[in-house]
């Protein structure tokens, strides 16, 4: 029993804490810090709520390999006080291994305001997809903060066969039955109508879907790896896109009842 | 010419001459027999080769969370070791659960002797290893509806690179078996060491992981 002890105590000083054994790059086997993040985060946030004028929120980019940018974003975003919360882009994983994922919740869980993430394109090899689930919940979600719908979209249809609707548009008409406890609409997700990963057959629907949703400031995307700012559909809505990390810049946006600001941070 | 020279080694070129000139002059029954035996023994000692020369089984090491491998020593003081193995991923949170095959290359460059013990110390071993894990979700080749090259990689091959070291026993023959070796290795594949290089966030501590692992010597 002694010797058992020693052997437990010097695995688990040399390890302060981890789990020093990997089954597979791949595995699903997720520690409960690392379940369920975006509900959890959800709830901070609404918890937050002061329903106040103005909304600050910034939109970052694609972490992948850029551990050590995303770590110097998460100590900018930090200095910061006025910042409500963090929407993760998508491309939380380079290569979609459990770790990749581990590693990137473990730098954004210093934020001082609580993140929620997006799934990407990259988030999807292998078992990723399933470690997404697990790791941060449902791949089409939604909140309401200050009077602001935020829908939270799964963009990424080459990652998919036609058995699983992407842009899920059940998801949306679902979401466009309540009419009474959002006054403006923000639509986040991954890639963009037009880009690859889209199913570009029915860009257009989409648009139209979200145009559907009362007072649609904006769409926001992250994945191209450069800032961008496209009216995509010349209508006036325009869809911002969030450079990666390693680029070492985030969005901040500041959505007032009749305003809305985007400004390019770089860190 | 010199591709036929390659085929054959000396001797069995020397074989080849001595029996066609057999053929030519009247072949002696009992010698007929003699060198029938000898090629069925040295058919047979090749197909010998061929048995493991010991089993192993393993948890964790980025192979599944048990692995079954079989494998072969070879040199001159049988430092090279050829396994194979077959492992097991539960679905955990996932959806379904995986198999895995391995292939794996280990070099233990001393082995110790403890006194005149029965203990014996392999105070470092080396080892590259392929795995490859199954399912409709991995791919070694990009799947046609990606633009050429967009991910660059094969979710289903991993290349490891382990450290470890052992200590191994005789004892009184349990089966088949009259050595136990315990062993653990620290692994890391070709994806960390990547994201380790790029990032000084990453830890060398990061990005391996313990595995432990027993074999059972037969011959």
């Amino acid at each position: 029993m002694k010797c058992r002890g020693i052997i437990y105590l010097g695995i688990s000083v040399l390890f302060a804490g981890c789990d020093p054994f990997e089954y597979h790059p791949y595995d699903t086997r997720l520690d409960k810090r690392y379940k369920n993040i975006n509900a959890k985060n959800i709830e901070r946030i609404l918890a937050s709520d002061k329903n106040a004028d103005t909304v600050r929120f910034v939109f970052m980019g694609d972490t992948q390999r850029w551990y050590d940018e995303t770590e110097d974003f998460v100590k900018d975003v930090n200095r910061r006080n006025e910042v409500d919360f963090v929407i993760h882009g998508g491309d939380i994983s380079d290569f979609g291994m459990k770790k990749e994922f581990c590693w990137v919740h473990d730098i954004m869980n210093k934020l001082k305001v609580p993140y929620i993430a997006l799934i990407g394109n990259h988030d999807h090899l292998g078992t990723g997809g399933e470690i997404y689930e697990a790791m941060y919940g449902e791949l089409n979600f939604s909140f309401i903060y200050s009077g602001i719908k935020f829908l939270c979209l799964n963009t990424n249809a080459l990652e998919f066969d036609y058995a699983t609707p992407v842009p899920d548009f059940d998801f949306l008409k679902q979401q466009l039955r309540d009419t009474l406890s959002y006054k403006q609409t923000i639509a986040t997700m991954h890639a963009e109508p037009g880009d690859v990963v889209f199913n570009n057959n029915v860009k257009d629907v989409f648009h139209e879907y979200l145009k559907r949703f009362k007072n649609l400031k904006f769409c926001v995307h992250a994945h191209a790896h450069r800032l961008m700012e496209d009216d995509i559909f010349g209508d006036g809505v325009i869809y911002y896109g969030s450079d990666a990390m390693g680029h070492r810049n985030y969005l901040l946006f500041t959505v007032t009842k009749e305003n809305y600001e985007c400004e390019v941070v770089y860190f | 010419m010199s591709v036929k020279w390659s085929i054959f080694n000396r001797n069995s070129y020397k074989d080849l001459i001595a029996g066609l000139l057999l053929l030519v002059i009247a072949i002696p029954e009992g010698y007929a027999q003699n060198r029938q035996e000898k090629q069925l023994e040295r058919y047979k000692a090749g197909w010998e080769r061929l048995i493991p020369c010991y089993e192993k089984i393993q948890y964790a090491g980025s192979m599944g969370v048990i692995s079954l491998g079989i494998g072969w020593d070879y040199g001159k003081k049988k430092q090279w070791e050829t396994d194979l193995f077959l492992g097991y991923l539960p679905r955990f949170d996932g959806k379904s659960g995986h198999a895995t095959i391995t292939l794996k290359e280990n070099y233990i460059p001393w082995k110790i002797g403890i006194g005149e013990s029965h203990w014996r110390v392999e105070p470092l071993t080396v080892s590259l290893y392929m795995n490859k894990i199954f399912g409709d979700e991995f791919w070694s080749r990009e799947p046609d509806k990606y633009p050429d090259g967009y991910y660059g990689l094969a979710t289903n091959l991993r290349f490891n690179l382990a450290f470890g070291q052992r200590i191994d026993f005789k004892i009184k023959p349990v089966g088949l078996s009259n050595r136990i070796s315990l062993f653990y290795e620290f692994a890391t594949n070709d994806l960390y060491i990547i994201s380790c290089f790029c990032n000084k966030y990453l830890k060398i501590t990061d990005i391996f992981n313990l595995s432990l692992g027993l074999k059972f010597q037969f011959l």
